[in-house]
């Protein structure tokens, strides 16, 4: 009975794993293209703008830009973090679903259904 | 319940609790890092170092913070934003380029990352360092350098960016640095930290 037990927790672990995996495995592909934000590029003849304009004898800026300049990049740890948290929460949701499989297979057997 | 599944069931709740735990995500703690003096008042007077002929900058030196960096050009990105340099490991400032280049009337603006993403930090990652009178050196194209010191340091919100304090006329020669700073949401910062100086001399 022990084994028909351990067999079924295992049989269970190994389908939750095995749909969990493929959704780990997509992590690294956002962490790269977050880092390459639109607004970085420095080829002049990505932005639209006015002819660059010297600036002239009253000292002054041409063309004032509209809003903040977005002047940083979340660092390495941040990022890993989220993804720690992502591996956290799956890790816990494969636990739960072994844990729910051995108790059913058990109340089962216990019950000679 | 047997004695099994209740081990079953300590067993899960235990490696849930352990793992959990273990993945916070860090990006929203606070830094550090202080509010600075929000007052760009302290101007000397405005008699100051005669200005310098059109030159564009290729070089910026600032020693007390340790920078030493190659100075590219930046425009205006699609948005209407200014364009802020790549996030590479070899992380250099830039210079906007509808802002009079340093040490010419005005407000010339030059722009760094505080951090670079997976790279690390940004050149501009100890900006909030500087107190008055720091030196800052702006090496030009035409082999001169503008030579600037620290009039204020500013944090402040990027929903409030002073557009008119950081771009308007004035009437001096004067820098402007500007970087991130204060607490992040994700990948965002709060904050622009701005550095406002005036020319001080100019070398051959």
């Amino acid at each position: 009975m022990r084994r028909t037990v351990f067999s079924a927790a295992a049989l269970a672990c190994t389908a939750v794993l095995a749909s969990a995996v493929p959704a780990f495995a997509d992590d690294p592909t956002p962490v790269a293209e977050a880092t390459a934000t639109p607004s970085v590029s420095p080829a002049p003849t990505d932005s639209p703008e006015p002819a660059p304009a010297e600036e002239g004898s009253t000292g002054g800026v041409s063309v004032v830009p509209s809003g903040a300049p977005d002047t940083g990049a979340a660092p390495e740890s941040a990022q890993s973090g989220a993804e720690a948290g992502l591996i956290g929460g799956g890790a816990t949701a494969v636990l739960a679903a072994g844990g729910a499989a051995v108790f059913l297979v058990r109340r089962r057997r216990a019950t000679g259904a | 319940m047997t004695s099994l599944s209740r081990r079953a069931f300590v067993t899960a709740a235990t490696a849930s609790l352990l793992v959990g735990c273990g993945g916070g995500d860090r990006t929203g703690r606070a830094t550090p890092e202080r509010r600075e003096s929000t007052s760009p008042s302290s101007r000397p007077p405005a008699k100051a170092t005669r200005a310098l002929g059109r030159s564009v900058p290729v070089g910026l030196e600032i020693p007390a913070i340790g920078v030493d960096t190659p100075v590219m050009q930046l425009g205006l990105a699609r948005d209407r934003t200014v364009q802020v340099p790549p996030l590479t490991a070899d992380d250099v400032a830039g210079w906007y380029r509808h802002s009079p280049t340093p040490g010419r009337l005005g407000p010339s603006v030059i722009l760094g990352h505080v951090t670079v993403g997976v790279h690390g930090d940004g050149v501009f990652r100890h900006l909030t360092r500087l107190r008055r009178s720091d030196r800052i050196v702006a090496r030009l194209e035409n082999g001169t350098a503008a030579v600037f010191a620290v009039d204020s340091i500013r944090t402040v919100a990027k929903a409030d960016f002073p557009t008119d304090a950081v771009y308007g006329n004035v009437d001096r020669p004067e820098l402007r640095l500007i970087t991130c700073g204060g607490p992040r949401t994700g990948e965002e910062y709060r904050d622009n930290v701005i550095v406002f100086a005036a020319l001080s001399s100019a070398s051959p």
